[in-house]
Parts: C-alpha cells; structure tokens; sequence
C-alpha cells in the first residue's frame, strides 16, 4: 500500500480524523494549475446548486417573440439575454444554469448510486472469492460488453421516460469499473498481516470489511469516482440528447444541445452554449481525476 | 495507371450526369410502413398514391376548384337520384401488364363496401359510407348504386382512396391464386402497383422507395426516368443532405431553416399554404377532460396569432373555424368557433372546476412540422391560466388509447368540401370522433342535413350550426394551417399543385422539370 495510506490503517480512529488532513495535503501539494482548476470546479458546483438564485429568469418561460436571439456580441442581440435566446424564446443563460444543475445532480445521483452498488459488489466478491466472485465478475464482463445505449434504450422503453429511471439507468451504467478495481484492491489487502490478525482476533465479517478493508481502498474509490463523474455528465448528455432524457421543456445540458441541432446552421449558439458548459465541466472533472491519481499514486486496472 | 483511374472518374462523373437529368433523389420527412391507397388517409401515403395509381375521375390539378377530368373513367352520367353509370377507359394497362377490366373496378370498391379489412371498414365509414353497390353492367360500364342522393359523386370517385388496383395480382400474392384472402392486402401493402404513369420498382418501408417510368401508362408518359424517396426523420440531416446534393429535392421545411436554405447560391425554396390544418384533439371520455368547460378554456387560452407569427412567420394561416377558401360556396370565414381571449379562458376554467390535475399533451418529436415547439408553447399559454401540462414526446400514435388526454393531429382537406375534411374526421362516424369524441343524439341528424342536401345554402347553414356545436363541445382546437415548404437545388423546377390534397409529390408529366 502507499504510504498514505498505510498510517490510516494503523487505527481507524485516526481515518475520520484523517480526511481534511488527506485535503490539505493535497492541496499543499497541488500545482498551480490544480489549485486553479479545484477552485473553478468548486465554483461550478456552487453555481449548480444556486441556479434558482443566479437564473435570470424562469428558464422555461418563453418569449415568443424574441426568438433565436444572438449571445451579446452579434447582431441583433439583446442585453436582457446575454447569452442569447432559444427557439422558443427561452433565456439560454436560465436554461444553461438550470440544465447545469440538473445534469450535474443527475451524475451526481448517478455515480454514488453505482459507487455504492460497485463498491459492495466488489468487496464482497474479493474478500469471499469463491463462485459468489465469480459471478460478480461475470457480470462485469457482460456490463461491458453490452453496449450501454442499448441498456438505457431497453430500461427506457419498460420503464418509461422518466427523471428517477434516467438517474437509475445512468447509475447502473458505471458500477462495473467499480467492482473491478474495488475486487483487486481487496484481494490485495485481504491478505496483509494486519488483516489476517484480526480474522484471528476472531472478528466478524463486517467488522473485518468495514474498519480494516473499507479504509484501505477509500483512494481508488475517489479516483474511480471522479474518472467516472465526467463520463457520467457525458452519457446523460447523450442520453438526452438522443430524447431518452428528460422531457421538454425541462433542460439538461444534453437535451439543449439535442433540440438545437436542428438550428446548428442558422441558429448555432443554441447547442453550442450548453456544448461548450459540458465540454468545460467534464474537463474539469477530467483533470481533477488525473491529478488526484498522480497524487494518490494508485494504480487503477 | 492514374490515366484509367481518371478516365474512368471522368466516365462515371458523366453517367451520373446523364443519368440525373432523368432521375430525382427525394429526403422525406416520413415514409408510410405500408401502402395501400384503399386503405389510407394518412399524410405519408398521400406523398405516394397520386404517382402510381388512377382514380376513375381525374382533375385539373393547376387550380383549386374542381375541374374534373376523365381518368380510368371516360364518362359518367347519373341514371336516377341514386344511380350513377361509369363508362370506363379501354387498353389501359396495370404496372404488372393486367389489364384494367370493370372487375378490377368493382374490386376496388368492394373491397371498401365489405369491410375486408378494419382499414377499408374505416375508409368506408369516413368515405363512403353513403355507397351501396358496385355492379359490372358489362365489359366497359359500371353501375353505382348509392343510398341516399349522393352530391359528392364526382368528387369522392376522384379521391385517391377511390384509386383502382388490380383484383388478379392481388389474389395470386399469397394462399390460393384465384381467392382474394386477407393475406393477399398484407402482400399487396408491400408490393403496390397500379395504373398511375410511376411503377414502384423498391420499397422498403418507412426507409425508401424507388419509383420507375412505366412505360405502358395510357396517358402521358412520367416526366422522370426513376425518382427516389429516402427517408430522412432529422431535420438537420435533411438539410445537410440537400446541401450536399445528396437529395435534390427535401420536404417538411420549418420556416425557420428557409434563410438557411436560401442562403445556399446552389438551392431555392419552395413553399405554400397546406389545405391541412394542424389540431389539438382532447379525449372527451377521459374522465380529466371530460368537461367541455375546461375544454373551452384550453381552446380560449391559445393565442394561435401569436404562434403563427412566432414559429412560423406568419406565413401560416389562422381560420375562426373549420374552413377551407377551396370550399367556394361554403367557405364560412366569418363564423368564429376559435378564438384567443384569456378573461373568458380563466372565467371557463373557474367554472369547470378544474382541480389542478396534470394534462398530457402527446406530440411525435418530427411528424408534424413545427410539432414538438407548438406543443410546448401551447403549454406555457395554458400554464398562463393555471392549467398544469407536461409534453410527452413519443413516437407511438396514442389517439384511440383511453388514457390519451390532448394530442396534436392534423385534419387534412381530402376533397374540397366541408364533408372532405371535417367531415372524415368529425362526422358521425368521423376517425375523431371514433376515437374520441361522444356527440349527443341529434348529431347525426343534424350531420345528414349538411351532408345529403342538395341545396347549398341549406348545406351552408347546417354546416354552421354543426361549428356552432363544435364551440360548445370543444373536441378539439384548429391551430393553423402550416405553411409547408420543399427545399430544392436551382436545377428542379417543382412546387405543390394547388389542386391536390397536402403533401403529394406529383412528378407526373407536366409537374416538374429537372436539369
């Protein structure tokens, strides 16, 4: 194990106690860049939750009037919506923070529902092997090979289309990496002395996962989860925007970008501001994930 | 080496350009899943019919009034109140090399008249039901026997539902060669032919369609060698592959891609005013939308100038009722059964004692132009008066379902009179109001009245007093009449015909040149 990680095994009174000391050394170590790139997503994620303060205006109240109005900055353009207007006279600003803040508690939703799912899954099949791993692991296998539109199309199409369905199906859409590297993580660790003695000590099972396994393995856990977070923005964005998300008028990032292709000629600031609001956030995403691997010094698969 | 390989682009680059002259690739917005002009009066087969296949009577398709010309029919006379005589043309020929016989007449409407399929049942019902009998009187004369005096003779028999198809090939397709079977329509559905100047060589439905010059047509020869329909859902795509020259020609073109299109030096922009109108219906036996106070409420609180002006223009055409101009005599652009007030929308929505519940408004994502944005500013606008709706966007047709609420739909002008249009959709036995609408006792008579008079002006003010209980019951909302537009390169030279129903692509000779 790394040398982090290893004084938070020494006695799990100290993990709690830990966690904000993990941060600020983190941080301390941080570039510059880092630094700025976790300030900027922080802001993001606080511009997300107070969308209903920020937006402008209702971002499904329509001014049909003042359709297909340019960002400030092109002809035509109105200072009241400076990111200009939709085909339905929506303001994009409204919209974009409103569709902002739904994608992300989408993901958000999403990856802690496969977090959670993978995770135990993966514990589970690591520390009993057996034929209960082996299927764990075939299903692994199977999620991967499966296409996930085809999942999310077949759950749609049973399920209806519905905002807990899409938040469900998203979920289900990344638990397998988790299992993965969760699995190999714990047959490591299962084997460490420390492990071993408290199985002689003669403690349960859950008390064996939860307070000597679980703390070891919490660094992979994170970084899978922020390498899966920009992929999860991504496939609710997909998923939306081929009309298997949310309904209309309610905007997400993806739906607003599927509804304005068809003005990508004439009109294309439409998708482009919601495109480039999900090109940025999973960048940001992306790049936290790489550094907090580097940082954390795991190796993923 | 690279002097074959340029000479053989140089050769094929000419082939292509021979063969263009005589061919035309078509992006349609929608392709029907099957074909059978007996047994449909939707939007997508009504592209396709008029190419392949005759009526008996024909008409001067240049204008909108009736003119009507001999088709398969050469002559037609009425022998008492109830009968009609057809004397039919001789040598013509079907698309397989059959030819046209009084049989294949009488098929073609007996098929209708028996109800063989709950299609044709449908047909018969919302067309003509007012037609008893079809009898051969010999070789080339048909008899006519209907139940009532029919004024619209000459015009149902010129519909394309009244088209004529071949009674031989259709019994030898399945089963036994000699019996008409049901089978025999399903194979028949994907293997159309007819006696139109276009046989459909390909058709792989709801994809694409090939259609070929058929040579033995007995009346001008098609203008164009081969045209292909390629189905292209995606707007966007559509318009791509327009300016591409993937297609030369696209259908289904919003407004708002028109600057797009005539921007590009290479294309042009063709458009009218459809004699269709864009609908919201409501389903009256739902139990939320069973009162016609709410329903009146939702119909005042539609400011349909507005979407009009919005989404489209203000090219489209907003009536007071259910009126066409083409109807000449009984075109009623006075009589308001719509119209826009917000103070009596909220008054009748006090009234109906309307308890909040959510109203779902059911729309395809593409079948109708401007579909999906309508739907969602109809919903603001009822959001306006405190009515709580949610869109739900699917592909399935839910008209007939029980737990339909509202849902767009369009009522095409089948033939120029009210009967043509509201009529197969509202009548008695209307598809709407099959569906979901239950008139009370005196609708039917009041129906008859307007429909079997031959008097116009008692027709007229009948039909004004039908509108009058359109306001009161409400069963659905006229929008508007799409302005509908066909993006082509400069070299086609095409447009709708003003005597067509909506959205028939007539390549017939005469109808469209391409360079």
């Amino acid at each position: 194990m790394t040398e982090i990680s290893l004084p938070l095994v020494a006695s799990p009174v100290q993990v709690r106690k830990g966690r904000p000391h993990l941060f600020v050394t983190l941080w301390s170590r941080a570039g510059i860049l880092t630094r700025i790139n976790l300030v900027v997503f922080a802001a993001i994620l606080l511009i997300a939750a107070g969308a209903q303060v920020l937006a402008p205006y209702n971002p499904d109240a329509q001014t049909l009037l003042a359709r297909l109005k340019p960002p400030v900055g092109i002809t035509g353009a109105q200072a009241i919506h400076p990111l200009g207007t939709d085909q339905l006279g929506r303001d994009l600003l409204a919209r974009s923070l409103y569709g902002l803040q739904l994608t992300m508690a989408i993901a958000l939703i999403g990856s802690l529902i496969s977090l959670v799912l993978g995770t135990t899954l993966g514990i589970i099949a690591g520390y009993v092997r057996g034929w209960f791993g082996g299927i764990v692991m075939a299903l692994v296998d199977v999620q991967l090979a499966v296409p996930f539109t085809l999942i999310a199309l077949v759950v749609i199409s049973v399920f209806g289309n519905s905002l807990p369905v899409l938040i469900i199906t998203i979920g289900l859409a990344g638990w397998e990496v988790y299992a993965r590297v969760v699995r190999a993580q714990v047959l490591a660790v299962a084997r460490m002395p420390f492990v071993e003695a408290a199985v002689a000590a003669g403690a349960p099972h859950h008390r064996v996962l939860l307070k000597h396994i679980l703390p070891n393995i919490v660094s992979p856990i994170i970084v899978v989860w922020t390498m899966t977070f920009s992929a999860l923005i991504l496939a609710e964005s997909s998923l939306s925007f081929l009309g298997l998300g949310v309904q209309p008028p309610t905007a997400t990032l993806g739906s607003m970008v599927g509804l304005g292709r068809d003005y990508l000629a004439s009109s294309p600031w439409i998708a482009l501001v919601p495109a480039i609001a999900i090109m940025f956030v999973s960048l940001q995403v992306l790049l936290i994930g790489d550094w907090l691997r580097d940082a954390l010094d795991v190796r993923l698969k | 080496m690279l002097k074959t390989l340029l000479s053989t682009l140089a050769l094929s680059t000419m082939l292509i350009s021979v063969a263009s002259a005589q061919s035309l690739t078509v992006g349609v917005q929608n392709l029907p899943p099957w074909l059978d002009p007996g047994k449909d009066f939707g939007n997508n087969g009504s592209q396709i019919y008029f190419n392949t296949f005759d009526p008996l009577i024909l008409k001067d398709y240049s204008q909108a009034g009736a003119v009507f010309k001999p088709g398969l029919a050469t002559a037609w006379e009425q022998i008492s109140p109830t009968e009609f005589q057809v004397t039919l043309r001789q040598g013509v020929k079907f698309q397989n090399g059959d030819e046209m016989t009084a049989e294949d007449v009488v098929f073609s409407f007996e098929r209708i008249l028996k109800d063989m399929t709950p299609e044709f049942a449908g047909i018969h019902r919302q067309f003509f039901d007012n037609f008893a009998a079809v009898e051969k009187i010999d070789d080339t004369n048909v008899k006519f026997t209907t139940t009532k005096p029919e004024p619209l003779f000459e015009i149902l028999l010129n519909t394309s539902e009244a088209s004529i198809v071949p009674k031989n090939y259709i019994a030898s397709l399945t089963g036994d060669p000699a019996v008409v079977e049901a089978a025999d329509f399903d194979a028949f559905m994907l293997k159309p032919v007819g006696t139109g100047p276009y046989a459909i060589s390909s058709f792989q439905p709801g994809e694409n369609l090939v259609w070929s010059r058929f040579d033995g047509y007995w009346g001008d020869k098609a203008a164009l060698e081969q045209v292909t329909l390629r189905r292209i859902p995606e707007l966007a795509t559509r318009v791509t592959a327009l300016a591409n020259g993937e297609v030369d020609l696209i259908t289904n073109v919003p407004p708002d891609q028109i600057a797009t299109i005539e921007g590009n030096p290479a294309l042009k922009n063709v458009g009218n005013v459809t004699p269709l109108f864009h609908v919201a219906f409501f389903n009256t036996r739902n139990p939320t939308m069973a009162n016609p106070k709410l329903r009146q409420a939702l119909s005042y609180a539609i400011d349909r100038n507005l979407l009009n002006e919005a989404l489209w223009g203000g090219e489209a055409k907003v009536p007071n009722t259910h009126t066409y101009e083409q109807f000449g005599a009984l075109y009623t652009p006075d009589v308001v059964t719509f119209e826009y007030d917000l103070e009596e929308a909220k008054a009748l929505l006090a009234e109906s004692g309307y308890d909040g519940s959510t109203i779902r408004f059911d729309t395809d994502p593409v079948y109708y132009t401007n579909g999906l944005l309508a739907a969602q500013a109809i919903q603001e606008m009822w959001g306006a008066i405190g009515v709580k709706a949610e869109i739900n966007v699917t592909t399935k047709w839910t008209g007939p379902d029980a737990d339909m609420m509202v849902r767009n739909w369009s009522n095409p002008m089948y033939f120029a009179d009210p009967a043509g249009s509201f009529g197969v959709m509202w009548s008695p036995k209307g598809s709407g109001t099959e569906m979901a609408w239950s008139p009370n006792e005196a609708y039917p008579a009041l129906w008859d009245k307007f429909r079997y008079s031959t008097d116009v002006a008692v027709r007229k003010q009948a039909y004004e007093e039908i509108m009058g209980y359109i306001k009161e019951e409400m069963p659905f909302v006229v929008l508007y009449q799409p302005y509908e537009s066909y993006g082509m390169r400069k070299g086609v030279t095409w447009a709708p015909r003003p005597g067509h129903i909506p959205y028939v692509l007539d390549f017939r000779a005469g109808s469209i040149t391409v360079e």
